[in-house]
């Protein structure tokens, strides 16, 4: 098992470090990070099956910072992004966004539909074809994790938005940052072949989802 | 005056009185101003150096920078003291510090951000100085986020403005609400705000 927590943001005195979290809080990001790696393994193939290319995946990764620290921590502030967040049914405040640079959403979707050039891709066909592809990528990664666990997960239509990273960013963080004071984001950046990681996904669990997928789990795992 | 537009001098002068009729002498006086004011702007207003405001932070700068940060549903307070060409820039996320978690982050909320940089700017210019500000941002991204109970960007838009009336700060301009961001900066000497729209309008307040 990868765990990697605060690594980049260690010396952030503004992050919850590991050392302060208790055994049973780190067993649950375990747990959390074990899910998460099975399904981010699922979602990269069936993303790998849809572009027919090889994609692979960074090690999922948990972080625990507070909400305002996030933009910092990935510095990406007015890179153009195309954003597509899910919501769980039932689960309220979970958040999941998938966010891709806006070049490489455009070579994505330009390869969904068939089409020999970016400049052939109108804006419509574009955003349907991120949708789609976030609704078969969210989709595997939820099934993933509802059949070994056996909770039901289901996600709402998704709906996207082009901006700039970090706006697209802060409405999440705001409502997290309501619901608990740190907040917990699990991410997975997908790489396809020869280049760097241009597409991250974000799932925000909410304090309710943590709570039942760690209960399930540790059952499950007999921890 | 290096930033200030061509026919500012000629306008603002202190023979521009009403009763006053030009003559020749001023006439050419005005016509030097002009042109001096032009030659100037160019020569010195090359590339300002731009500081960045992370989110539930802010910036007070006396120095002729460009304060810059991105906005979706959060606000963007830019407060400017136009005697002593000082301001600063205020990333807000949250309305009201009453019924949030408590944490020691005056930044963070319009009720508490707006007094706090007022108080910080003054105390690098003078006390009592007269403040003007722009606000930008309280967007809301996402359709499906702010449709029945959560649309934060204008509660954010509704707290920033009650803070700044309860502060008796003039508010001189604005560019909220809409669905899309915004990348603000903020020159703090000439006190422009410009606000970029993703779609690469430019609106200057």
């Amino acid at each position: 098992m990868n765990k990697q927590i605060n690594i980049d943001a260690a010396n952030e005195s503004d992050c919850v470090e590991t050392s302060k979290l208790s055994n049973d809080q780190e067993i649950d990001l375990d747990i959390l990070l074990e899910l998460g790696s099975i399904g981010a393994g699922h979602a990269a193939t069936s993303l790998s099956d849809v572009i027919q290319q090889p994609v692979s995946i960074d090690v999922p990764k948990i972080h625990n910072l507070k909400a305002h620290m996030i933009p910092k921590f990935y510095n990406k502030h007015d890179v153009p992004t195309i954003g597509v967040n899910l919501q769980l049914m039932e689960s309220n405040g979970c958040d999941i966004l998938l966010m891709f640079e806006l070049s490489e959403a455009k070579k994505i979707a330009a390869m969904m539909a068939m089409l020999s050039s970016i400049e052939e891709l109108d804006p419509s066909t574009e955003t349907s074809a991120i949708n789609e592809l976030a609704n078969i990528l969210i989709g595997s990664f939820l099934t993933a994790i509802s059949d070994f666990i056996g909770i039901t997960l289901l996600p709402t239509t998704p709906q996207s938005a082009v901006d700039t990273f970090d706006a697209l960013l802060d409405s999440f963080l705001i409502k997290q940052s309501l619901l608990s004071e740190s907040t917990l984001i699990f991410e997975t950046r997908f790489k396809r072949q020869g280049e760097d990681a241009k597409c991250i996904l974000m799932i925000f669990p909410s304090p309710e989802l943590k709570e039942q997928l760690t209960q399930k789990s540790r059952v499950l795992f007999d921890v | 005056m290096p930033s200030l537009p061509p026919d500012y001098a000629y306008k603002n002068a202190w023979f521009n009185t009403p009763n006053r009729k030009p003559n020749n002498t001023l006439f050419a006086y005005q016509q030097l101003e002009q042109t001096s004011c032009l030659t100037t702007n160019a020569e010195k207003n090359p590339k300002l150096e731009e500081v960045r405001v992370e989110m539930a932070d802010m910036k007070v700068e006396s120095r002729p920078v460009e304060l810059i940060t991105s906005v979706g549903s959060c606000v963007a307070i830019c407060l400017h003291d136009s005697i002593s060409k000082c301001g600063g820039l205020a990333h807000i996320m949250l309305p009201n510090s009453a019924n949030a978690l408590q944490e020691p982050l005056p930044f963070k909320f319009a009720n508490t951000a707006v007094p706090a940089l007022a108080k910080a700017i003054r105390g690098i210019s003078r006390k009592n100085a007269p403040l003007s500000a722009k606000i930008a941002g309280g967007a809301n991204m996402f359709a499906n986020l702010g449709t029945n109970h959560l649309d934060i960007g204008a509660k954010n838009i509704k707290a920033v403005k009650a803070a700044l009336v309860e502060q008796k700060i003039r508010l001189a301009g604005e560019d909220v609400g809409g669905v899309y961001g915004r990348r603000v900066t903020f020159n703090v000497a000439s006190g422009i705000a410009s606000v970029k729209c993703f779609n690469g309008e430019v609106k200057k307040l």
